[in-house]
């Protein structure tokens, strides 16, 4: 039994974590394997959207979300912070793009900050598995099929039509007040122009004395 | 000296600002910002009340009666806060000679172990021999833990005083207890030790210690620590995420507890006070 | 540990394995070198001179010496029985750990061979000696009586 290292203070991943790193076994060792998804994630805060094998992809997003709520947390003004994005982004242009972006755009969120999709695999063709990875809040269209707006579903047809009706009624209903708005309003104007001109007499009687 | 300017000069103590919450709350005024303050600082005094972060060993019912037994425990002793590098005496029944106490007083080289398996270990050196003794927090057989002088050192563990000069590891059973200034933070001892020539138990070259001064290592140790070096480590962010307790747990964790601490905190306080109650004598 | 004797195949996989765990966890065997506390005439003269006794036995089924175990050294070329009374190894709770493996000389009837012992022993001996000590055998409580202080 281990004590929690309180070295340093880290938020709540908003993601499932994995608890069992992945090797990703290579001839540098461990220092491979971070670099290896360093370019992952480097290519994902450039890109904001990659398809990529599944198990780098999760592995990727972990580090991914660790590394901008660290910066969340910190800011660029902590010097850990900057030495690990310094480590993690490999095109240092993205850095700014991490703390001037990213951060901002994901301070008060409630949920995770990447989201990952299971990708078809290609057939024929090898049988990994594979994956999509974005951040959210990307400026490409989603790509999940928008169910919610398609015309042509049974529901959205029928609401459609229900708006139609609704509209047309809500039309006639407009015109039959303007109709008789119109009507009242003639009459008014008859009884205003003789009450009008009435005035005017009366005016000119008095100025005449 | 140089210890006691630092203690003079390092203002705003965590008891301060315990008792601060404590009266805020006590009027009425409880600021959010000062619980959740107190929260995070109360990480550092009470760290093996924090789970195991092996996700294996994660047991949410287990942990909480833990807490719960070992709140019930602190009740019972005074279990005081120390770190690594402080030095304490502990007084424990001894079973092998009847109705009789041992105490032994020793630095805190190690902590190690959370919940009711919280362990320190305590060296000091007795007549030339050097000794150390392992003790569990909560064992019910310790009668009493006092801290003789409250201090830190550069380095989380000390195992390397065994392989440092027996001056290091020397420390008088009969020492006084050394109060800190009220409201003052605790203080790192920035002594650097010196290591004995090899062997050593341990290859101290590779641990990148801050509390031992410059040794010679021949160039082959020198190339041999480089080659099995992890520089890398600290920025692999998942590792060290699984190594910790994220913060969001951990205020969850003291919130439950932290009004039952306070009170301990409180009645050790009057204790204290009680206890620095000196009879005047008659000088001449 | 390589022995000889062992079958080939065993040594190939602790060749493999490269490890050896008995110098780690500070095991007193035979072979070991341990270092005389009392101020018994032939201990003092053995570790002024740097040599220090050598056991060449320990009594016990594990042949691993633990707290109180007796062991046979071989001190300045001659036989003597001691016992263990304090350890490098890792000790349980509240047993005390020492820096050395100390060893206090006694003859065959359980007395030391010296008058004092010059550092703390454990306190856990006084159970663990009178526990060893078997009616009309030999005694050795009688070493608790030279020590000069417990841990």
């Amino acid at each position: 039994m281990n004590q929690a290292d309180i070295s340093h203070l880290v938020s709540r991943l908003k993601i499932q974590v994995n608890p069992r790193l992945r090797k990703f076994r290579n001839p540098e060792g461990p220092l491979g394997r971070l670099k290896k998804l360093r370019k992952t994630v480097t290519a994902l805060f450039k890109h904001e959207r990659i398809e990529l094998n599944y198990p780098r992809a999760e592995e990727a997003r972990m580090y991914a979300e660790r590394l901008i709520s660290d910066a969340i947390r910190y800011g660029d003004c902590h010097k850990t912070t900057m030495e690990t994005a310094d480590f993690w982004i490999e095109e240092k242009q993205l850095i700014h793009k991490l703390f001037k972006v990213l951060v901002p755009r994901y301070e008060h969120s409630q949920t995770s900050y990447t989201r990952m999709y299971r990708a078809p695999r290609p057939y024929p063709g090898p049988m990994h598995k594979k994956a999509v990875l974005e951040l959210r809040g990307n400026p490409y269209p989603p790509l999940l099929p928008d169910f919610v707006s398609n015309r042509n579903l049974i529901h959205n047809v029928l609401l459609d039509e229900a708006k139609k009706e609704y509209r047309s009624q809500k039309y006639a209903e407009i015109a039959a007040k303007i109709e008789s708005a119109e009507k009242g309003a003639l009459q008014i104007e008859n009884t205003a122009s003789e009450k009008s001109s009435i005035e005017q007499n009366a005016s000119v009687s008095e100025q005449k004395p | 000296m140089l210890v006691s300017t630092i203690r003079h000069f390092k203002a705003v103590n965590y008891h301060a600002r315990i008792l601060r919450t404590f009266s805020s709350q006590i009027k009425g005024q409880s600021s959010r910002s000062d619980t959740s303050k107190s929260l995070s600082e109360l990480r550092n005094v009470y760290v093996e009340f924090l789970p195991d972060p092996t996700v294996e060993f994660r047991n949410p019912i287990r942990e909480k009666l833990e807490r719960l037994d070992m709140l019930a425990r602190r009740g019972q002793i005074d279990i005081p806060e120390f770190y690594v590098g402080s030095i304490l005496a502990v007084t424990a029944s001894d079973p092998h000679s009847l109705g009789k106490t041992n105490r032994f007083v020793g630095i805190c080289i190690k902590r190690e172990g959370c919940g009711l398996r919280a362990k320190f270990i305590l060296r000091n050196v007795i007549d030339h021999q050097g000794v150390e003794v392992l003790y569990e927090m909560y064992d019910p057989a310790l009668q009493k833990v006092e801290v003789l002088r409250l201090e830190k050192r550069l380095d989380d563990k000390l195992l390397y005083l065994r392989d440092a000069l027996p001056e290091y590891s020397t420390f008088d059973p009969d020492m006084e207890i050394e109060v800190l200034p009220e409201g003052s933070r605790v203080p790192v001892n920035p002594l650097k030790v010196i290591l004995k020539p090899k062997p050593w138990l341990e290859r101290w070259e590779r641990q990148n210690l801050r509390g031992v001064q410059e040794f010679e290592i021949s160039e082959r140790d020198k190339r041999r620590a480089d080659k099995v070096a992890t520089p890398w480590l600290k920025y692999d962010l998942m590792k060290n995420y699984m190594n910790t307790i994220p913060e969001e747990e951990q205020n969850e964790i003291f919130s439950e507890i932290h009004e039952q601490l306070q009170q301990l905190e409180l009645t050790r306080k009057k204790l204290k006070r009680k206890r620095s109650f000196v009879k005047p004598f008659k000088l001449g | 540990m390589l022995y000889i004797s062992r079958p080939f195949t065993s040594i190939i996989t602790y060749l493999n394995r490269n490890i050896h765990t008995s110098k780690i966890q500070c095991e007193i065997q035979k072979q070991t070198r341990l270092r005389v506390v009392d101020n018994s005439e032939i201990g003092k003269r053995a570790m002024a001179e740097g040599r220090p006794p050598k056991c060449i036995h320990v009594y016990n089924k594990t042949g691993v010496g633990r707290l109180g175990d007796k062991v046979l050294v071989a001190i300045k070329g001659e036989k003597k029985k001691g016992v263990l009374v304090g350890l490098k190894q890792n000790q349980k709770v509240k047993v005390p750990k020492f820096d050395s493996n100390n060893l206090v000389l006694i003859d065959d009837n359980g007395t030391p061979l010296g008058t004092r012992i010059h550092v703390p022993i454990p306190t856990v001996l006084r159970t663990i000696l009178k526990e060893k000590t078997i009616a009309k055998g030999t005694d050795y409580t009688k070493l608790l009586g030279i020590a000069s202080k417990f841990v």
